[in-house]
Order: C-alpha cells, then structure tokens, then sequence
C-alpha cells in the first residue's frame, strides 16, 4: 500500500485516534527531518498503540523515524527514507514510584521537568541534566545518550537506566532489565538501548534508578586565565579527595552564551551534601584553585540551567577524547574555528573528556566540513577519540561523516545486530553509525 | 562430544605443552565452580598466554565446532565456569599482568586473569582503588568479575563492575578480534562493552579489560549495629535509605551466620544477637560525620542493642573479614545448602524477611542471610543434609517458593551472582517469551555457531549438561557471597 493511501491513513487514525494522526503540510513540514517531510505524523497514547503502528509499519515496509521533544533530532545521518514520525509526547504517564525505593518507571515521554516535579516532594531526582533543559523526554534523553554536568558524580542514562520496555521492528513489545536497582539476570538489554537512536526499537517506558537531592548544595564559578591553568586545576581536583556532584567547563564564547561573565576558562562545580561537608569542601575547592591562580565566586544555582545555550549552535560537534586530555581538544577547536573566522563556544564535561563544540556563523560555511571537521577529527581520531556531528545543516552532514569512522570489526557487529532487530531497515533507516 | 587427537595437537600447537591439560586429573579440577552440584569436565583445558593465543584458539574451536567455556580463578557461584558438554575450557590465569596504569586518566588496563584485589594493592599508594569487591576479591579475576557482572558490598554506592568498565578486548564468539570501548568514556555506537559485560562468556573471551579506578576518599567510618531481631534490622534499613542516605554499604547478617562466623574466623560480633547490620560510610570527612548521628539515631529508634563503631583500622578490617569470609565458615553450620541471590525493591526488605522465617519454619529448615541489605540483595542459604532422605527436596521447594516471593514482590532473580546453568531455567519467572527471544538473538549475532559457553545464561533444551547433582562433598572449602 503507498503511503499516501487512504486506507492506511485510517488505519493508523484507527490504532491512534483520529486527532492524533497530523496529515496537514505545516504540520508535516514542522516534523522534517533533514529535510526529509514525513507523509503523516502519529501520536500514540499508550505502548500497546506503538506496538500496533509499528506492527503495521512492518506488515507496509513504511519507515519510520521517533520523535521525543524534538530536541535532538539533528543528530544522525540524513535517514535514507521516511514515511511516519512517531511521536512519543502522549505517553506520559509516571507509572510507578515508590519513594522508599528510589526507582521510579516512567513512559518514554514524560519529561525530565514533570519527572522532576513528580518526585521533588519526596526530595528525590533522576540525576540527568542534559543540554536542552527539562522539557526533553525521558525516551529521547536515553536514545540520544545525552548527559549533563550531573555526569561527574552519577553518570549518564547507560548508569540510571534499570529497566526498558520498547517496542521491536515487527511491534513486539519488550522488556529487557529490571526493575530493582541490581540485577545481572541475562543481557544488560538496557545498556543496547542507549544511545541506539531509535535504530532497535522504539523506547515506550523507562525504569530509572533516582537519588535522594542532598540537603544542601552550592556552586562555584572558578575563573582562570588560561587553559594551562585551568587543566592543571582540574588535574589536581580529580586528583584529590574533593566530591563534586556536578561540573562543567565552559570557554570565554560559552561564557557569553550562557549569560554568564566571560572569562577565558571556566569551570563551574556543583558539591552537595551535608551543610557542614559542603561548607568544609567548599573551602577546600577555593584554596585548590587560589593554588592553580584560579578565582573563586560562588555561583547562582539558576546559572546551571542555562548552560544548554552554549551547545545551542547550528552547528555542534562532539569531541570525546580521553579525559586528561580535555583541554588541549577545547584549545584545537577554539584554534580550529579561528582559522576559518567562526564563531565558537565550548561546553565541556571534565573528568569524561567531553567537549561540545558550536558553531555558530562563518563567512564560508562549505568549508566547514573538509577544513575545520574532518582534520579535527583525525587528530581526535589518532588518539582513540571520536567527533561526532551531533547537529549540523543537511547540506553540512554531506560533506563530512555524521559520526566519523567505525572500527571495520565493530561496524560487522553492529552491522549483524540491526540486520537481526531490524532487517528491512525501517527504523530510523541509514541514521546510525556505517549509514545503517 | 570427543576432540580429536588432530584438534589436540593444533590446540598444543597454540598454547604449547604447558598451556594445555588433558590429563583426567587435571581436568577433574575443572569439573565445576564453587556451585559444586554442576559438575561437567571439560575435555581439555587450554591456558594461553596472549590475545592472539586465544584468538587462534576461537577460531580453531569455530572451524571444528567445538565448545569454548571461558573460565577465570572459578570462584562463581552459579554453574558458570564447568561444560556440561565438553569442550574445550579456555582458563585466564595465566594473562594476569597489569598492562597500564595510567592515574592521569584514572583508569588501568589488565588482562582477564588479573586478582580483582591485586589492581587496588597496586594503586592504593598513588591514592586510587578498584572499586568492586566481591567478597572473592582476593582471588576472583576481574575478566571473571566483568564477564559475570560481579558486585560487592561496597557497590550500594559505587556501582557494580559494569559502571567501572570503560573498555575490553574480546575475540567474539564470531572469530573477531575487537576493542570495544577504551580510555574515552563515550563512543558513537551501540554500547557494545555494556552488553558484553555480564555475558558471561556467551558473546565472546574477553582478553584484556580497562577499568575506571576511583580516588580513595578522605575517610571511612565502620559502624556495627545489633539487633534483637531481622525484622528490626530489616525496618532499620528501610529507613536509612528512606532518609535519604546512601552509605557506602550496608550489609546485614542475621543469628545463624553471626554464630557461625565468630565460631570461625572470630570477627568480634556480639553474640546472641538476632541480626547485625555493618554500616560503612565513606567520602569527606565532614559528611561522614554529618551521615552517621542519623544512621546512629535510626538504629536507635528501631530497637537497636548495641552500636558500635570501629575505632582503628585493625578493628574495622576485623568487621569486613568476618562479612566477606561468611560463607567459607558454613561448614560448620550445615553440611549442604542451597544459595540464592534474588533480589527485591528495598522497600520490600521488611515483609521478604517475614516471607522466608515463615518459608523456613514449613519446610523445617533453617536459612542463614548474609547479604547486601541496602540493595534488597538476598544470599539466603538454605541450609539441608543430604543423608537426610528428603531434605533436599524440601530444600528445593522452599528456594523455588522464596524466589516466587521476591519476583511477586518486584524483585530479580539475581542481583550479582550471574545466571551460568543454575538459573538459566529462573529467566522465565522474569522474562516472557518475547523478551528471552531478544536475547537469544542477540546472542546469536556474537556468536553464529552457538560455540560459547553453550547451555548457559539463556534457558536451553534441557539435554544439556548432567543438570541438578547434589554433591557429596559436602562444602567446598572457602566460598564468597
């Protein structure tokens, strides 16, 4: 059946509700992808309507492409075909949560910040913060791996994610994991799913593993004048017996970005515990960076919400290298985007070694790709890193790999797992690593 | 199956002389883990030395369609590292060097068959440690740790082995040499170090693994709490964790293993108590002072009879020895037992423990609990005597009924144990067909001939293996829960 055919149209109006099946051209052109308009776009409210849309998917080789917030959809290649986006923003149930626990399982689009009202009562947090704030959901946050500056102490998606139900290629539902914060029982099926972008399966509900919020909690800003400086600070900070919870580097355009006063690098440092500990390693945190010629301020808390604008160029490459080597990758980029007269500003994650690059304007924007991406990410490359370009125009991803090269080994395994969950390519088709 | 003389010779001709056993004692050694009911010998036992021995190895053993059972120091607990249908059994031990410590990164690349406790003695003096401790640590190898997933006390707060692995080296079950993961802590692609983490040795052998090693924390305190009753200790847990407090462990153990322990090893816990709780926070100072007036007072609430706080190193080690050498002083306490590792919502910790007292008083058998209490992961052992006709069988329905209990509860039907073959017909309790059907798929993708650890992890036809055997021996000698 073409997928202009009205009678799939009502089927889908069927499975969906009428009301949740977009077909008009504004609607259809607001959800492109690269550039790419879908034929229809469909909201389904519950895991059983997934099931069912992709079970008709597949019975109809139509190509679908899934739709959280929206935030993160420039990220992978141009799809090769796309007939639906499915938009996951109706399953937004908080399904179960038991404070005493601290696990709580959520369906995939719920949003960080209704998740965050849902347990701040109960002094409880998901511990994610990623670029793009609180109104991302819960599935796209996990399916883009995006972290935040809560990484330092608690991880990303692949360490809260206990459990995940999602939906397969041929619409059968599937759990994989647990819903208790330790289990080994089979595949850790929940760590194949972040990160994989809708390539395996559609995410429709999470179980999470949450943390109590800490009775008090300040921030720092710790200005130095150069990146020497602050690398040997930061050196000397994972060194030492300090515990952060949160942090983030930000350079000078960063700074600007995000509101914040300039400087040439900064980092800020979240540290939450007892009033007493936090007063205790806050002073131990000011005397470490006076050490390394750093100023200390204490930071507004407000100030961390509005870091996700120094990552909100049109163009935003992601360099993750090895963490001591944090700095040197934020000098290259910063050196790289002068060569060519751009605009740049630098979020950083210190202590995992990676660097968000955005781009914002330049006079020759074709000469993005081949002089400033592809020699960056070479040099990354030599020492076991890699660049992704996690947002960037269509025009711009064709003249530079999306995600760089793959190990020819780990592409073959990569390559047998979609052919296994996804043989005919309708997830998300050509958007991963290899075009798969 | 049978290998033949020409597979043992190219095998020789790979790990040389040395590196293979065939001989029937030795491999009689190789006959079963620590879950000594499994018996299966493997039918020879190669022992290389390199990446690329194990590399020829693989792909020897695909050509030949030959089983491979990986195996580490043998310390799992599951039925994991024996061949129920022979094979060849590919043993670590022998690629037991750190390759790299590298502190800037904070982070260490060894070979499978490295001690899990060796890493920390080697990065202690620079400030760093290896954050799982299996209660084996000092002789359980971190290929063994990865490739079961393994825990510990210490991971209520730190996590277990797969948050502390940035990246292995592994020959797939395929033939592939591949290095997934590495000292970059993200990588586009599917997580594929995640997912060969706890696999047990069903994808592929793992050659060499680096791990995150974490900075050693500006202090430790030990706090010992003693309890008239489990269901106290239990209420106490619960509201630790309910308050918000996440301590670095939190282990409890009740009467029978408190008896049993300072009968043997002697670690100084009161006796005649009805459970005790081993409390440890760690980090700054500051907060350990602020964590344990709290702790301390909800102790105190729930009827608490003794809070005791070890004043000097020498003491609190004394407290851990006892916790971690638990299950090798068993045998005084019972010649055969059943061991579990189910796990509930933490919340549940309270009524499970109510569910087995009343479990062990119908089937007239008494369960010892030593576990992780701050992660509602249970280690009851079911204490029997197999000369006592029927006991083993009451043994059995009583395991069967606790681990409905903990799954009706919302729990898992292992938290750090692994699956191996003991609990490989237990998936079905978790998972429905569908689920179990990923998985099998997922397998297959790693290993296209079904040559890895066969029979293990997933449940499989039931012709595999001489299944369920009760021992004679009665325990094997120094166990680790």
């Amino acid at each position: 059946m073409a997928v202009g055919a009205p009678a799939l149209h009502e089927a889908l109006g069927d499975i969906a509700g009428r009301e949740h099946l977009l077909r008009d051209p504004a609607a259809l052109a607001d959800h492109a992808v690269d550039g790419l308009t879908p034929a229809a776009v469909i909201r389904p409210g519950s895991a059983d309507e997934v099931s069912r849309v992709l079970g008709l998917c597949a019975a109809e080789r139509l190509a679908l492409v899934v739709r959280g917030s929206g935030t993160a959809l420039a990220l992978g290649n141009p799809p090769r075909r796309l007939d639906l986006v499915l938009d996951t923003s109706r399953l937004r149930t908080v399904r179960d949560y038991v404070p005493e626990d601290m696990v709580a399982t959520v369906d995939a689009g719920v949003t960080l910040d209704a998740l965050a009202t849902h347990l701040a009562p109960h002094r409880q947090m998901l511990a994610l913060d990623p670029p793009g704030g609180g109104s991302r959901s819960v599935g796209g946050v996990l399916a883009t791996h995006a972290s935040g500056s809560f990484r330092f102490r608690y991880g990303t998606g692949r360490d809260l994610l206990l459990g995940v139900r999602f939906v397969q290629a041929d619409g059968t539902l599937t759990w994989g994991g647990a819903k208790v914060v330790k289990s080994v029982t089979g595949y850790d099926v929940p760590k194949l799913m972040v990160g994989s972008l809708g390539t395996l399966g559609v995410l429709v509900e999470a179980t999470l593993r949450l943390h109590p919020v800490p009775p008090a909690s300040r921030s720092w800003r710790l200005g130095f004048g150069s990146a020497a400086a602050a690398r040997a600070f930061l050196a000397a900070l994972l060194d030492s017996t300090l515990q952060p919870d949160r942090a983030a580097l930000l350079d000078d355009g960063g700074l600007r970005r995000a509101g914040l006063a300039p400087d040439a690098v900064v980092l800020l440092i979240g540290v939450s515990s007892a009033p007493e500990a936090v007063e205790s390693q806050g002073q131990a945190l000011e005397r470490l960076a006076r050490a390394h010629q750093g100023r200390a301020e204490i930071l507004a808390d407000s100030a961390w919400r509005s870091l996700g604008a120094a990552a909100a160029g049109p163009v935003l490459l992601r360099v993750a290298a090895e963490p001591s080597r944090l700095l040197d990758w934020v000098t290259a980029a910063q050196s790289a985007a002068a060569r060519l007269g751009v605009g740049v500003s630098v979020l950083a994650q210190p202590g995992h070694g990676v660097v968000q690059v955005s781009l914002w304007a330049a006079s020759n924007p074709a000469r993005i790709g081949p002089e400033l991406i592809v020699p960056l990410r070479r040099a990354v490359e030599a020492e076991g890193g890699s660049l992704v370009v996690e947002r960037a125009p269509t025009e711009l991803k064709g003249s530079c790999e999306v995600w760089g090269s793959i190990d020819r080994e780990i592409l073959a395994i990569t390559t047998r797992i979609k052919m296994e969950f996804d043989p005919d390519g309708l997830l998300a088709p050509g958007r991963f690593v290899g075009g798969l | 199956m049978t290998l033949t003389p020409q597979i043992l010779r190219a095998l020789e001709g790979i790990v040389g002389p040395a590196g293979l056993v065939v001989s029937r004692e030795g491999l009689l050694t190789y006959e079963c883990d620590m879950h000594t009911f499994y018996k299966g010998a493997p039918e020879a036992v190669a022992l290389p030395v390199s990446t690329e021995q194990v590399a020829a190895i693989v792909r020897l053993c695909r050509r030949e369609h030959v089983p491979i059972v990986p195996r580490g120091s043998g310390t799992g607990l599951i039925g994991g590292a024996m061949a129920p249908v022979g094979g060849v059994m590919v043993s670590t031990t022998r690629m037991n060097r750190i390759l790299e410590l590298d502190f800037p990164n904070r982070c260490a690349t060894v070979q499978p068959g490295l001690i899990n406790l060796w890493l920390s003695q080697a990065t202690r003096e620079h400030g760093y440690f290896f954050a799982p401790d299996p209660s084996s640590q000092m002789v359980s190898s971190i290929g063994g740790n990865a490739s079961t997933n393994a825990g510990g006390p210490h991971c209520l707060k730190y996590g277990i082995t797969v948050n502390h692995v940035l990246g292995l080296e592994v020959v797939t079950g395929a033939g592939e040499l591949v290095r997934l993961g590495g000292k970059a802590h993200e990588r586009p692609g599917y997580d594929l170090t995640g997912v060969m983490v706890g696999a047990e040795g069903t994808l592929g052998l793992v050659t060499a693994v680096t791990v995150r090693l974490t900075h050693v924390p500006e202090g430790v305190k030990t706090i010992l709490a003693s309890f008239s009753t489990i269901e106290d200790a239990s209420e106490a847990v619960s509201a630790i964790i309910r308050a918000g407090i996440i301590p670095a462990a939190l282990e409890m153990l009740d009467e029978v293993v408190i008896r049993a322990i300072e009968e043997g090893v002697g670690a100084g816990y009161p006796k005649g108590a009805g459970a005790v709780l081993l409390i440890e926070l760690d980090g700054p100072a500051a907060e350990i002072e602020a964590q344990s007036a709290p702790i301390e007072a909800i102790c105190r609430d729930h009827l608490a009879l003794e809070i005791r706080v070890a004043q000097s190193e020498a003491e609190r080690a004394l407290l851990w020895k006892g916790r971690k050498e638990a299950a090798g002083v068993f045998g005084r306490l019972t010649p055969n037992w059943l061991l579990q590792d189910a796990v509930v919502p933490r919340s549940k910790l309270p009524q499970i423990m109510k569910e087995l007292l009343a479990i062990a008083a119908r089937h007239r058998l008494v369960i010892a609990n030593v576990f992780h209490a701050g992660d509602g992961n249970l280690h009851p052992l079911i204490c029997y005597d197999d000369r006592v006709p029927g006991e083993l069988e009451r043994a059995k329905q009583a395991n069967e009924e606790l681990l409905g209990a903990c799954l009706r509860l919302g729990g898992s039907v292992t938290g750090e144990h692994g699956v191996g073959l003991d609990k490989s017909g237990s998936l079905s309790m978790q998972f429905a067909a569908a689920d179990l059907n990923f998985m099998a798929r997922l397998r297959r993708t790693f290993d296209p001939d079904s040559i890895m650890n066969p029979g293990k992890l997933l449940p499989s036809h039931p012709a595999c293996g001489e299944g369920f055997r009760p021992a004679v021996r009665p325990l094997p000698a120094g166990t680790w829960i």
